[in-house]
């Protein structure tokens, strides 16, 4: 069996704590309660982001559409609480999900039925939706507002802890739960691994791919619900500065861009080391230039110290 | 025979180590030119080893490799081809998404930056057209072409480096009995003008067609060497296994009649690969399924199993009449279908995956089967014999035959009523191959109907209770008895079978 915690999974948290103790050293205030729950709660809104994402990613597929479903799920939810039809205002989390995973499963039409690579098709849903988006509300901020479920969602407090992080973790647990203990997560690993394999020993890989990708899509919608909640609006592009930090979060998190190989423990780590990484270099106040680039630096360092582990052992 | 003093290459005192596994130990060997030297043994014997190490594949933990009398280090496959040692090995090494002709190309001499010669590539496509693979077009991917189609250009490949010593490792085992004569002259052509060859085989009958001489592996040691003709079949496989021929085939029961019909099919055809084919297997029967590649017999078996779309015909399990529309449908209680894929590697399992894992992949969301028990598949395993260091471990940790045995196991914990075959045999040892049969036979008298395709027309005559041999998409002839014959086989793989005698069960 899989093991849920490798060694590969254990290094974003050991390059958090390396952050946290590093940055103490310059700013006393990281060793804050407050500093650190902060983090957790804004870890929550790419740690969603990256729960879907990590099920794409094991079934060897990918998805790029995560920032406009994301921008999506925020202005529908928005614009149903706008209208101040309090109907509307209680659908408008269980719509915006219900949205998600619609785009999911027809992500997942394009991959297992139309055979469209997932890098491709997902892309150009992702513009797709740009573009009605942008159709929809005449390229001015939508309208609307978030609720106040919505709003304690984002950014409430239950026992000191951040509400945001807690959904996150129940996300999590839940979707652990399906990849470890259901024949779905074998076939989606095995899918990963090998998908010809996997259809001749007899799985519906298409209901499979169609399952992973409207999951996928409903963690993308839950992070655009919470997003929204955080700023009290929708605005265009919400998602975008996301897709890369998503993708480069699960695989920080050991698991493999091909497929097959890796898990949600590594996930959580990577989400929380790219939201720590960011916050400490904005406060350190260096130019965006230069924050990028050592943003860039650190992640290949990361992962360059995998391969090389990997290769050691070979 | 020329008689050569010098041998081409020697082996002297090789060992090879892979840890605590000694592969092979303090090894002599010596091959001449102008000779074709056969080299037999089990899986895990060290014959592959020791082609590895003059391919120079792998560097041996001790010892001297001797070529024209002068020791050589083949540090690489490189060194090694420069020097004419050239090695066609059993895992097919074509690059699928490139074309025949880029593969061909690929590492060939005097082929730097792209530049092509075209004298080598004029010699590549004679010696396809002289083994029938003239129809494979240079242009072609080879993830397009079918398996036997990959293994003339595998042999095309080797051949046009001009080797002065050429290895063959299972080089035809996806080959038809016509096809692989005509690589054998080829084969000889090449010895006459002075190539020596190493050819490994798992057929006996290609090493009495081929062989001059012939040695014995057993464990990491040569056991003997001699000319073709001074041992019998039975003699060899002493050698190799302490086993007889006879006791290769398990006896076959005395043909009944009487047995319920299981799979039956009528007039199943598809896009003009395979046309009206009828046929049925009663329980207890093991039918088997002939003929030259390509003929209709594999996609035959794949569009029973359900991966052929818009297939046309009737199939009934049982008396029912079904549709299979995938091998979901395949699986499930009401049909038990079970397909063991013709390339275990790529299609039959999940080389990342542990053994267990793949054991369950089958099974896993039946209703009223636990995929997570282990008794499941021991029964078995246990008759199978796997050899296995823990189920934990990655199945890529088995050699070819144990990875058999394992997509074995998976299928027959679902219980199926009808298993399908194709080639489930190709490239593995005597011994598993033995195994393998015995287990054929038991599910047969237990009550499985079997659908065994075969390239290895020994297996069609000793196992099998019933034969249909495959011509251009349909059946040329079904043979019963005493009629199943090599001649007769051959003659009906050809088409050319004086009476046609299509008896329908």
């Amino acid at each position: 069996m899989n093991r849920a915690i490798t060694p590969d999974s254990l290094m974003p948290y050991i390059g958090t704590a390396l952050l946290i103790i590093a940055g103490s050293f310059f700013f006393p205030q990281i060793l804050t309660f407050d500093y650190l729950t902060q983090q957790l709660q804004i870890a929550a809104f790419l740690g969603l982001l990256a729960t879907g994402a990590t099920i794409v990613i094991l079934l060897g597929h990918i998805d790029l559409s995560v920032p406009w479903v994301l921008t999506g799920a925020a202005i529908l939810s928005t614009a149903l609480v706008g209208s101040g039809d309090p109907l509307l205002t209680a659908l408008a989390v269980p719509a915006a999900l219900a949205f998600g995973a619609l785009i999911g499963i027809v992500n997942g039409i394009g991959v297992a039925i139309l055979r469209i690579p997932s890098m491709v098709w997902t892309l150009a849903i992702n513009s797709i939706l740009l573009g009605l988006a942008v159709l929809n509300t005449g390229g001015f901020n939508p309208k609307g507002e978030a609720s106040p479920l919505m709003v304690s969602m984002a950014s409430g407090r239950v026992l000191g802890l951040p509400m945001s992080f807690l959904i996150w973790m129940a996300v999590c647990a839940v979707i652990t739960l399906f990849l470890t203990r259901t024949p779905f997560g074998r076939y989606l690993r095995s899918i990963g691994y090998n998908e010809k394999a996997t259809f001749l020993s007899g799985v519906s890989t298409p209901s499979v791919v169609f399952a992973a990708f409207a999951l996928a899509g409903m963690c993308s919608a839950m992070g655009g619900v919470l997003l929204a909640g955080y700023a009290n609006q929708a605005y265009q592009s919400m998602g975008d500065p996301f897709l890369l930090p998503t993708i480069a979060a699960v695989v920080i998190g050991g698991t493999s861009i091909l497929g097959g190989r890796g898990g949600l423990f590594g996930t959580v780590g990577g989400a929380l080391f790219i939201t720590l990484l960011t916050s400490i270099l904005s406060v350190m106040q260096i130019g965006d230039a230069w924050k990028s680039i050592v943003f860039g630096v650190i992640i290949l360092a990361m992962l360059l110290f995998q391969t090389m582990r990997k290769g050691a052992h070979a | 025979m020329n008689q050569h003093d010098v041998p081409l290459l020697q082996i002297r005192d090789i060992s090879m180590h892979f840890g605590a596994t000694k592969a092979l130990e303090d090894v002599d060997f010596a091959c001449r030119s102008h000779e074709i030297h056969a080299v037999l043994g089990e899986n895990g014997a060290g014959k592959s080893t020791l082609m590895k190490l003059i391919a120079g594949v792998l560097q041996p933990t001790e010892g001297r490799i001797i070529l024209d009398g002068a020791d050589v280090k083949l540090a690489t496959p490189r060194t090694a081809q420069d020097l004419g040692l050239v090695c066609m090995f059993q895992e097919l090494s074509l690059v699928p998404d490139l074309t025949v002709r880029e593969n061909l190309l690929l590492g060939a001499p005097g082929s730097g930056l792209g530049w092509l010669r075209s004298e080598a590539l004029a010699k590549a496509q004679d010696v396809l057209s002289r083994i029938d693979g003239g129809h494979i077009k240079m242009s072609t991917r080879v993830s397009d072409l079918s398996l036997p189609s990959r293994q003339q250009v595998e042999i095309a490949k080797a051949l046009m480096r001009a080797p002065r010593l050429l290895i063959l490792d299972e080089a035809t085992s996806a080959l038809n009995a016509s096809v692989v004569a005509k690589v054998f002259d080829l084969i000889r052509a090449e010895r006459d003008q002075g190539t020596s060859v190493l050819f490994i085989s798992h057929r006996f009958h290609e090493i009495e067609a081929l062989a001059d001489r012939i040695s014995v592996f057993r464990n990491g040691s040569r056991v003997a060497t001699f000319d073709q003709g001074v041992h019998s079949y039975d003699e060899i496989i002493n050698m190799m296994v302490g086993q007889k021929i006879g006791e290769l085939f398990p006896p076959k029961p005395p043909v009944s009649a009487t047995g319920k019909e299981v799979l039956k099919v009528e007039n199943f055809s598809w896009e003009g690969r395979f046309a009206d084919v009828s046929l049925s297997v009663r329980e207890g029967q093991i039918v088997g399924l002939g003929g030259l590649d390509g003929q209709g017999q594999g996609a035959f078996l794949m569009g029973l199993f359900g991966l052929l779309r818009r297939a046309e015909g009737r199939i009934s399990i049982s008396g029912k009449p079904v549709s299979v529309s995938s091998p979901k449908t395949a699986k499930q209680p009401d049909i038990a279908l079970a397909f063991i894929p013709e390339d275990r590697k790529t299609e039959g399992l999940i080389q990342e995956q542990s053994i267990l894992e793949n054991l369950q992949l089958a099974a896993l969301g039946f209703k009223d089967l636990d995929a997570s028990d282990p008794e499941l598949y021991t029964s078995t395993l246990d008759r199978l014999e796997l050899k296995h260091g823990g189920l934990e471990l990655p199945v890529s940790s088995l050699s070819g035959g144990n990875q058999q045995k394992v997509v074995l196991a998976k299928w027959l914990a679902i219980k199926p009523r009808c298993l399908l075959l194709a080639d489930p045999t190709r490239g593995i040892d005597v011994k598993t191959k033995t195994q393998i049969y015995q287990m054929l036979r038991r599910l047969a008298d237990e009550g499985t109907a079997i659908l065994l395709l075969s390239t290895d027309y020994e297996e069609l005559i000793q196992l099998c209770d019933e034969t249909h041999i495959f011509y251009a998409g349909r059946l040329a002839a079904s043979m019963s008895g005493d009629s199943m014959t090599a001649q007769n086989i051959i003659a009906a793989s050809l088409n050319v079978t004086e009476e046609r005698k299509v008896v329908h069960a």
